[in-house]
């Protein structure tokens, strides 16, 4: 039986008045690739929101394992989730326009510098080092997502699917043991949507993550995805695999409407 | 034959390792500023000017702060006058109770730095504007307590001639203490300059930037708006004063009413006309802002130079939004459009 990584135990967020996460619960395998879908306004990315403590105002709780250590993602603060090697990505893509695509990779490496301040103004051979380590990992990361040739220009001024993709690659700096992504898809057309389903793919194999993603492309989704969570107005629907989901009568109502 | 290939081999690879060294530049620019303050003796320039330039240097050192808060974390302060008069002044005291030159210095330092991170930690809690009055009022109050508390006293504080590292006696009055005062000063600045390239190329650079442009994303990578916001503000805080420093060391007579919110804002001018995120575009734009009028238009204009000076600021910012020091980038591109029609017409002559 394969390890869960992330648990979800009765999750509920308010909004006011508004439920926008209700009594959500599922679990996540290591080494899976889970999709959320749900139609619009759904609460899916309040629920990755809730996931990456964005929101710390939700009841019920939320475990990541890791390395067989459980801990409660609420006792840990936001900036602290990513050395708990869970990372995530945008929906709208949230990128510094105005650096290159290497120091946006370098971001995501943030916490592992280990030299100060100080030793960067002095640029000891320390810090030259560890910046020069980094530098390479970032390399080879974009050399695997095929995007070398652009580190050194700004982010401002890519393609979209360009910039999604340093967004990804940004996340792998991290050395994550889980990655969530916010509609990797959005805005990408037939051949850059093929070419993410490949990635996807390379990048569980290769650095052997977790995956968990919100997608609207369904193809996209049935196509990549080990099991789907399907939810409506903050309602778990369904866990199953695709092709179950496909058939699941709750499913196909929140979508299409009922018959009567 | 062999043996001078090897020498070019040398000073091919040496150039080229001293031409991607990136401190180079900067020495270069340090140098050629330098040379200002010996010019005076050859008759070049007159002695009246030397003030002018002084003034340039020391107002980069403070801009340069302020391009940390403004340009890279997105942050504003309008107190930034009443810190480089803290670093002055509180100078002018330290050395009037007898205190070496560098210890008055890094204890003005400490000090301001600390307030600098008490408003850092009020930064928190508020943004945009409200962060702006907030700040304002920092400067009025240094302000108020640089006019009104007695130990800074009437008009100006006399810090009279400096004894630079505990060796040589430095004045303003005398012309040759004077023009190393000066080299002094460009030394410090360069100094600086390579602290402000050295701080935005790494990764606190990058973390000021990113919890200005995306707070989402610099949390999710785990960057502390907290301690960048403090960090941001205690730098700024630390070059003002640094330039107040340097303020002192070289005037040795600083004024206690020259510290107002018009100097304040007239520093943001400064890094807005120069170039945000720019080093050399913070240099610049000291020299539009205050060279320029002081330099040649009051020469030529006498009085209502500043109208000028205001006109050709407005221009600047119309054609240059993100800072005079992009004109470098146009330049490039019409060399390099140019290099290229040539290159072209000397392959088809060719043919």
């Amino acid at each position: 039986m394969s390890k869960p990584i992330l648990v979800l135990d009765n999750v509920c967020m308010y909004f006011g008045g508004l439920k926008a996460v209700d009594n959500l619960s599922f679990t996540v395998n290591e080494g899976e690739i889970v999709g959320l879908i749900g139609p619009n306004g759904a609460g899916k990315t309040t629920v990755f929101n809730c996931i990456t403590q964005f929101y710390k105002e939700y009841t019920g709780d939320i475990y990541f394992i890791n390395n067989d250590v459980k801990k409660d993602l609420r006792d840990i603060k936001v900036t602290e989730i990513i050395n708990q090697g869970l990372v995530r990505t945008f929906q709208n893509v949230e990128l510094i326009p105005d650096l290159s695509i290497l120091d946006n990779l370098l971001i995501g490496a943030h916490n592992q510098y280990e030299t100060g301040i100080i030793s960067h103004i002095l640029r000891t051979k320390k810090a030259r080092e560890e910046e020069q380590v980094l530098k390479e990992k970032a390399y080879e990361i974009l050399k695997f997502l095929n995007i070398f040739e652009l580190k050194d220009f700004y982010v401002k001024g890519q393609p979209y699917g360009v910039m999604k993709k340093i967004e990804i690659a940004r996340t792998l700096m991290s050395n994550p043991k889980m990655i969530i992504l916010d509609e990797p898809a959005a805005g990408l057309n037939d051949r850059e949507t093929d070419e993410l389903e490949n990635l996807i793919y390379e990048i569980k194999k290769k650095f052997n993550t977790t995956i968990l993603l919100i997608e609207h492309d369904m193809g996209f989704v049935m196509n990549i995805c080990d099991r789907i969570v399907a939810i409506n107005f903050g309602k778990f629907l369904a866990m199953d695999t695709p092709k179950n989901i496909q058939k699941n009568k709750d499913v196909q109502e929140a979508y299409l409407g009922s018959d009567a | 034959m062999k043996i001078l290939n090897q020498i070019e081999n040398f000073f091919g690879t040496l150039s080229k390792r001293l031409t991607k060294h990136p401190i180079v530049p900067f020495l270069i620019f340090g140098f050629v500023i330098a040379s200002i303050g010996f010019l005076p003796h050859t008759g070049f320039i007159r002695w009246g000017t030397m003030g002018i330039y002084a003034y340039i240097v020391i107002f980069t050192v403070v801009a340069m702060g302020l391009n940390l808060l403004l340009g890279f974390s997105g942050l504003i302060s309008l107190g930034t006058a009443g810190f480089v008069g803290a670093g002055a002044l509180g100078l002018g005291v330290f050395m009037n109770m007898g205190i070496p030159f560098e210890i008055a210095a890094l204890l003005v330092l400490i000090i301001a730095g600390s307030i600098g991170a008490l408003i850092g930690l009020f930064s928190l809690k508020v943004e945009g504007i409200y962060l702006a009055i907030a700040t304002l009022f920092v400067g009025e109050i240094l302000r108020q307590i640089y006019t009104q508390v007695e130990i800074f006293g009437g008009q100006a504080i006399r810090i009279g001639t400096v004894r630079f590292l505990g060796f040589i006696n430095l004045s303003m009055i005398n012309q040759t203490q004077r023009s190393f005062l000066f080299l002094i000063i460009t030394i410090l600045m360069v100094l600086m300059m390579i602290i402000m390239h050295n701080i935005v190329k790494s990764k606190t650079g990058r973390a000021l930037m990113a919890i200005s442009r995306s707070q989402h994303a610099a949390q999710a990578m785990g960057i502390s708006l907290l301690k960048y916001r403090l960090t941001a503000f205690i730098l700024a805080t630390l070059f003002a004063t640094f330039g107040g420093i340097m303020y002192g060391l070289y005037f040795q007579n600083v004024p206690t009413t020259a510290w107002t919110l018009d100097l304040s804002l007239f520093v943001i001018a400064m890094v807005v006309v120069g170039g945000l995120k720019s080093i050399y575009g913070t240099f610049l734009g000291v020299f539009i802002i205050h060279g320029v009028p002081n330099l040649w238009l009051k020469n030529v204009f006498g009085d209502i130079s500043y109208i000028f000076s205001g006109i050709l600021i407005i221009l600047v910012i119309i054609f240059y939004p993100y800072g005079f020091i992009y004109i470098w980038y146009d330049l490039k591109k019409i060399y390099f459009k140019y290099k290229a029609r040539w290159s072209k017409k000397k392959v088809t002559d060719h043919e």
